[in-house]
């Protein structure tokens, strides 16, 4: 068999091969083509998906504020709400003591003269 | 048009069984559309072809390792029947093109079918993947050579034998697949 005969001989089985894919059952054409479109669906999924992804970079605002700056901004405003709670509970604090000591019979110089101090752990050491 | 069911054919030829023909016809066909569908159109059929031979070549080589398995529990398992065979499925009717044949001809035409598929089943897988890519897929030497990861010149050995040893197992079985038959 010469280059030329092989080559008709392969154009004729090539026929004969071609009839045989109309053999094919049709439930295993049915899976290859739905195969065949499940594959060109993925393609083209994945050029949009692509673009998306460099869109919310570009001109995405609505979706990064919503995703990014949103949350930011309950986070700083729950610090901010912490932070004035704990002055305000310092503040009370300090308003407490300072009544305590303000209404007290204890005259308040007491606590600031040393010799009281010294007089009283004295006084605790003798007892 | 009917790329996937040449493909198909090509892996029966190949593994001999539809199911798992079928698997590598679909992960093929996913494999080539995610991992190079950024590629020009024109380099994907030889692309298909390329993913397909792979597939078929790794088929065998899970064959290997499956069958020796199979080799171990085989005196374990219980016999099997053939009870999961439909016998309907080989009255179904086909949708071809030559349903208007005359019955003896289709029936000769089927059976010549038949027997190539058979015979081009029984070649070596290289001479096999060559003939069908050069001969079916209408490739040329080149394009073969690169789809099959091999030079021109082991693509024209490699199809020269088959189409020998093809044209020798057909005579044999009174099949003569000239233009004039």
């Amino acid at each position: 068999m010469n280059e030329t005969q092989e080559k008709q001989f392969g154009h004729r089985i090539r026929q004969i091969l071609n009839q045989g894919t109309h053999e094919v059952r049709p439930a295993v054409a049915q899976r290859l083509a739905a195969a065949r479109q499940r594959a060109l669906e993925r393609h083209r999924a994945e050029p949009a998906l692509a673009w998306a992804d460099n869109a919310t970079g570009r001109v995405g605002w609505a979706g990064l504020a919503l995703r990014v700056l949103l949350p930011l901004a309950m986070l700083i405003a729950c610090a901010g709400a912490l932070y004035t709670w704990q002055q305000n509970q310092r503040a009370a604090e300090i308003e407490e003591v300072d009544a305590l000591l303000l209404t007290d019979d204890l005259p308040i110089d007491a606590y600031l003269d040393r010799g009281f101090q010294n007089w009283l752990r004295k006084h605790d050491g003798e007892q | 048009m009917g790329v996937e069911k040449r493909a198909f054919k090509q892996a029966m030829f190949a593994v001999r069984d539809e199911e798992a023909a079928l698997d590598i016809v679909q992960d093929a066909m996913l494999r080539l559309t995610e991992k190079y569908g950024h590629l020009p159109l024109a380099q994907l059929p030889l692309l298909f072809h390329r993913i397909v031979q792979n597939a078929i070549r790794d088929w065998y080589r899970r064959q290997k390792v499956r069958s020796l398995w199979t080799t171990l529990l085989s005196s374990l398992a219980p016999g099997r029947d053939d009870d999961d065979q439909d016998p309907l499925e080989t009255l179904e009717a086909t949708d071809g093109s030559n349903l208007q044949a005359a019955p003896a001809e289709l029936l000769q035409q089927r059976q010549a079918l038949e027997i190539i598929e058979q015979e081009i089943s029984r070649l070596p897988a290289r001479q096999r993947e060559a003939f069908i890519l050069r001969y079916w897929e209408e490739l040329d030497v080149a394009e073969t050579a690169r789809a099959m990861n091999c030079s021109e010149g082991s693509v024209k050995t490699h199809c020269s034998r088959a189409a020998h040893a093809l044209a020798s197992a057909l005579t044999a079985r009174g099949i003569t697949p000239d233009p004039k038959s």
